[in-house]
Order: structure tokens, then sequence, then C-alpha cells
């Protein structure tokens, strides 16, 4: 274990590790860009430079730690030529944050506040280049804004493997290009370089000019996409920021969704299809309890439900994979006694043409918590008979037509669907953006989801209905 | 042992000077009787003779001429010289605004590749705006301005008080903003052969 000195005070290091790793893992902040720590090292911005007694300037990021070195991260020298570095990252940089997604978020803006704080010292007009790229139906690139520090190609050559990103020509004229035949947009991977961007050259079309960042905030998720059960962070507009004249679907929509970093699961990446969970979650809604397609109030479906529970013989339950470990948990405790027959429903089949598996995150199962669903209820298809008299179906995606004809049917799903209509009770339960809970993923690792918009007033929770359909029915049948 | 005097506070005030006629009272009062009654007469009288008397404007069905030239009355949007919004939808301005009362709905017209961000509504609700003109000094592109004369304000409807974008625009267009557009002095072009 090399000692070394950082700004004089003496810190353990190991061998294999870089002075920049040293510094910012004793809370050593040293600026960088291009520098990620699950990216390889292409020490192309500069701006980590340190001194060392002795050894003059050098990159942090790529000086390996050697005993008794002597590292100053704020020297004077340091902080003139970090000063020196923004100014020349800047010489061509658009600064048009007013337009700029990035804005609010940006690491050239922080630095630029943080180390250097002046205007820019070139006379020179700004070189021109390509402002909106189409890398694919998902980022547009803006070569003005793009500092060049090479972390999106490193991340299609080292993470994704698509080989999708490279560049192009030298000097100030060199461009970020997708290669030939190597197309970004079927890298399911490929929004994760919108977040590393340090700047705002890469930018999401989903959330292009949709929102400012300071207007949102983040509440961690988990995604629901595949059993993998990547942690997410679900942007929505902060309330002290809502609307009041423009679209008011606004306050309550997902603007955008980000990984939120956990070793456990995901590091630090989502899939594509963890960002388009808007898809999933925005679509219309059902918010009316009826009785073979009449409206009633939530009471009296409820009573309706009870009422078959209590009268069924032979009941049968479909439950959903759907379901967090708390609702799963709250249907053994609750209903497991009447539904003897419990059987685990797969709400979500892979979509055609989408990626099955692969061996960064996608897994085959396109459901979050089959995983705890099995360690409650029996796999498979349940077996019908004559005496089925009631099949109780908790979530989507199951065809009704299986359903014997004699039997009476409970649904209880969140979407508009043709079956919500048929079933003799349907109730309406609250999607994963509306309550807390945790999923078990096929490692056996729980996440915790959190609420982040209030659900409509006759949704029900499906943790709090399991109990109130336990007690016995009241009156007379 | 310190020398200093103690310290006596300045005076800067005036005392009243006042002699024998001003301590007296009755005359004083009888004084600004007299003015006030003068003029609440006088003007009695041309109302009764059919003419206008008071300069008191008739709020909102008369509005006065003479306000300041920096008055903060109304907002406008300023216009390019297509007509279209200098606004780029920034945000700057609704982000600074104490009162939170002004919405924009950005979006993306990637034919202008010089003004590609332009508000497709921009509302400020008048219920609510203190008039402090924040919003016209953060604007970073000249875009916001306010006007001496004052909105329409008055209605029975405090959730109807909000401007809409045609009328921010409409009203006084102004096309002589502080930032020209296109912008001067583009440089070389990256990428051209
Ligand atoms: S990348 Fe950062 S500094 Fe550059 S325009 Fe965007 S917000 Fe501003
Ligand atoms: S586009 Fe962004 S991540 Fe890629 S090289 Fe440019 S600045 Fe770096
Ligand atoms: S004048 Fe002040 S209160 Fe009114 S819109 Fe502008 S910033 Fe807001
Ligand atoms: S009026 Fe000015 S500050 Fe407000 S959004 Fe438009 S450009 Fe930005």
């Amino acid at each position: 274990m090399p000692e070394i000195f950082l700004n004089g005070q003496a810190v353990q290091a190991r061998e294999d590790q870089t002075v920049l790793q040293v510094a910012l893992e004793n809370g050593v902040f040293v600026p960088y860009f291009c520098w990620h720590p699950h990216l390889s090292t292409a020490g192309n911005c500069r701006m980590c430079l340190v001194e060392v007694e002795g050894r003059g300037l050098d990159i942090a990021c790529n000086m390996p730690v050697s005993a008794g070195m002597k590292v100053f991260t704020d020297s004077d020298d340091v902080k003139a030529h970090r000063k020196a570095i923004l100014q020349f990252i800047t010489l061509n940089h658009p600064v048009d944050c007013g337009i700029c997604d990035k804005a609010g978020e940006c690491t050239l803006q922080d630095y630029h506040y943080a180390y250097n704080g002046e205007p820019s010292l070139s006379v020179d007009a700004k070189v021109r280049s390509t402002k909106y790229y189409n890398l694919s139906n998902r980022i547009l690139l803006d070569n003005e804004r793009c500092i060049l520090c090479l972390r999106c190609t490193r991340f299609t050559h080292e993470i994704s493997k698509s080989m999708a990103l490279g560049i192009e020509r030298r000097g100030d004229v060199s461009n970020i290009r997708p290669v030939e035949d190597r197309p970004l947009g079927e890298d399911p991977y490929s929004d994760n370089i919108v977040d590393l961007c340090p700047v705002g050259a890469l930018q999401s079309r989903q959330f292009l000019y949709k929102s400012r960042v300071w207007y949102l905030k983040a509440t961690p998720s988990v995604c629901p996409g595949c059993e993998r059960g990547c942690t997410i962070q679900v942007w929505h507009r902060k309330p002290e920021w809502f609307v009041k004249s423009l679209d008011q679907r606004q306050n309550t929509s997902i603007a955008r969704i980000t990984p939120l970093e956990n070793p456990a699961v995901n590091g630090p990446w989502i899939c594509n299809k963890g960002r388009d969970l808007a898809r999933i979650f925005e679509r219309v809604r059902a918010d009316q309890p009826m009785l073979k397609g009449r409206p009633v109030p939530v009471a009296e479906a409820i009573d309706a439900a009870r009422r078959l529970i209590g009268a069924a013989r032979h009941p049968v339950a479909l439950v959903s994979n759907w379901g967090s470990n708390e609702e799963l948990d709250s249907f053994k405790r609750h209903l497991g006694e009447v539904f003897v027959h419990a059987h685990v429903k797969t709400d979500w089949q892979p979509e055609e043409g989408e990626r099955l598996e692969d061996d960064l995150l996608i897994r085959p199962d396109k459901n979050p918590n089959t995983a705890k669903a099995r360690e409650l209820f029996d796999m498979g298809e349940p077996n019908y008979h004559d005496g089925t008299d009631l099949v109780l179906v908790w979530g989507e995606g199951y065809d009704f037509s299986r359903i014997p004809p004699q039997a009476k049917i409970i649904f209880l799903n969140s979407y508009l669907a043709p079956e919500n209509g048929h079933a003799d009770v349907f109730l309406p339960l609250s999607i994963q953006t509306e309550r807390a809970g945790h999923y078990t993923n096929f490692q056996g690792v729980v996440s915790k989801f959190e609420p982040c918009f209030p659900k409509g007033e006759a949704v029900l929770d499906a943790e709090a209905l399991f109990k109130a359909l336990e007690a016995p029915p009241r009156g007379h049948t | 042992m310190s020398s200093r005097k103690p310290y006596v506070r300045k005076r800067y005030w005036n005392e009243p000077e006042m002699g024998w006629y001003e301590r007296s009272y009755f005359f004083e009062i009888w004084r600004g009787i007299r003015i006030t009654g003068g003029v609440f007469l006088a003007n009695m009288w041309k109302w009764m003779t059919g003419r206008k008397g008071a300069l008191t404007a008739y709020y909102p069905e008369e509005i006065r001429a003479d306000y300041a030239a920096h008055n903060r009355g109304k907002h406008i949007l300023t216009q390019r010289p297509d007509g279209r919004p200098q606004c780029v939808a920034c945000n700057m301005c609704a982000t600074v605004c104490p009162a939170q009362v002004i919405e924009i709905d950005a979006a993306f017209d990637p034919d202008d590749p010089e003004h590609p961000k332009y508000p497709s509504r921009f509302e400020i609700d008048y219920s609510r705006c203190v008039f402090c003109g924040l919003c016209v000094e953060a604007c970073p592109e000249d875009a916001i301005r306010m006007v001496k004369e004052t909105p329409d304000l008055p209605g029975f409807d405090r959730g109807r008080m909000w401007l809409k974008q045609d009328e921010l625009l409409n009203w006084q267009p102004k096309q002589d903003v502080a930032k020209p557009y296109p912008a001067a002095g583009a440089g070389r072009t990256r990428g051209a052969p």
C-alpha cells in the first residue's frame, strides 16, 4: 500500500489506482470531463491537471500512484492552467445555454463558474458546425457544443459494443459521426450517451425542449421493463412549478427517465426501454369501478366482489407479476386461504423485435416481479374444471376466453381495456408511479419505488384492496 | 483609558420653525380648508354646468395619457423581422419571476437553425403579476419588454386574466431589438469541405 500526499495530507492508496481515483476516494474533488469511472481512460480534456512536486503538471486520471509522491490539486499553477483549459474548451463552444437542455446540470457550466468565470479571451469568430445532426431516431447531436471528450464513442465501443460512433477529421473541424453500417438506432443502450455527455451535445429527442431541468425533480423508482429491475429516476415537475394555464397534464406526466446508479443491479446504465416507460404508464387509464360494465361507487363494487368470493366453492386466482412485494404478500396473507389455487400470470410478453437477452442488462422475462411471485404462488396455467365458479384476474395480459364460461370474473386492472366491461366486478388499480413498494429482481435484489403522482379518486391500491376483500361480506348474500 | 468623546447622533432633520401665526393653529387650518374647499367647489361648479372638473381619470373607461416613459405597464414580446417572436423559450423570465406567473411551452423548429427553439405558448397571469420588471431584466434576447401603457386589467374572473401570446406579440409590435437576428459575425464551418 503506497502512501501518497494529497495537498500535504498523507493518504493510503492501492498500487493499481490513479491519482484521480485516490483523490476522489478521499473526498478531494478534481474536475474532469472525459474521465468516467466505468470507461477507459482517454486523457484528452486535460481538465484534471494536478501538480506533482518535482515533476510539474500532469493529468491525474492517467497518473499511477507511486509511494511518497506529493500531489497538489489546488496550487496557483493548477488554478491558472485550469482556467486556461476552460478558455480553450470554450473557444468554439456556442454557449447557447438558453436553448440547451443540459443547462442546469451541465458540467461545463458548473466548471466555468467554479474555475474560470471570465468571458472568452478569443477575438476570432467561433467555428460553426452542424447544429442538429440526426444520430438516430432517439438522439440529436449538436457538434458545436461537443467538446470531443469521446465518452460517447468509448461507451459504444466498451459498454454497449455497438461501435456505432467514431470521430472524423482533425483539429477544430473534427466531428463525432456515426460509423457506416453500424446504426446507433439499433443499439438498445444508446440513450446512456445522453447522460454521459458532459455537455449538451447529445440531446434526447423525447426530452428535447420539453422542460428546463430545474423545474423537475427525480423520484427513485424501478424499471418494470424486465426482470433485471434496474433502478431509475423518474423526473417530473416540482409541485412549486406546476403550470396553471398550460396543459395540466404536464404536471402529472413523466418528463424523462434516467438511471439511478446501483452497483448491485445495473451500475450507472439502463436500456432504452427503461427510458420509454411513459409509453407503458401513460396509456389511457381505467378509473371507474364497474359491475358488468355498469359504473358503480367503489364501496358497492368491493361489496359485490366480497359476496362473489364468499359464495365461491372452487375459486381460482391469477396473480400479477407486476404486483409489488407488499401487494403479493398482502394477497397471500388476506386471500391466500380462499384462493388455494393462485397462479402467477405473465402480464407482459416480449414485443415484436424487442431484444430478448444480452450479457449487459436485458433479461428475457419482461416483468418486474416474477421472482417474488414465484416464491409465493404456483407457476403455470391453472387447471380449470367444471366446478370452477370464480376467477380473480389481477393485472393485464390474460385472454378471457380461457376462463370457463360458467365462472364469475373479478378483474383488477389499471388501464382501459375491452375486458374491463365483461368482468362481473371490475376494480381499477393504481400504477407504479402512484404508490410506493418494492420489486425483487431475478438475482433476489430488492429495490424500492416511490410515488410520483396522485392517484384518481376511485382508483385503489391493491395492498389495501386485498385486505378489504378478506372480511366476510356485510349483511345477507 | 480611552479619550474618545462619547458618540453624539448627528441631527439631519430640521426643527419645525413656527412663529406665533402658525402656533395659533386657527389660521393655518383655515388656509387648508380654503384650498381644499375652493378646488372642490370649483370642480363642483364645472360639473354642475356640464364641464369636466377634476383631473381624475374615470378608469377603466378613461385611461390617462401621461404615464411616465418608464412606467412598467404591460408586457410585449418583441419580433424578428419576419414577425415571429424573438423569444427563444429559455424560461429565464419564468424562472426569475417572483410571482411565478409566466408559463411557456417550447417547441422545436428544425427549419430555422438560427432559431430552433421558440415558444409555442407564452402566457402571463395579470391577476398575480407584480409589475416588478425582473422578467425584462432577465431576458438574454431582449424578447420581453414592458411598455408604459397598462393592460386592460379589470375583469370579473381572475382565472381569465392570462395575457396570451397573440396579444403579447400584437400589442404595439416592436422590432428594434437589442440583439440582432440573425446573429452577426458567423465564423468558419466545421465539416464543410
Ligand atoms: S453544453 Fe453547457 S455550457 Fe454549452 S450551451 Fe449547453 S448548458 Fe451551456
Ligand atoms: S458528444 Fe458529448 S460525449 Fe460525445 S465527444 Fe462530444 S462532448 Fe463528449
Ligand atoms: S413583471 Fe415581475 S411579476 Fe410580472 S411577469 Fe415580470 S417578473 Fe413576473
Ligand atoms: S422572453 Fe426572454 S427570458 Fe423569457 S423565455 Fe423568451 S427569451 Fe427567455
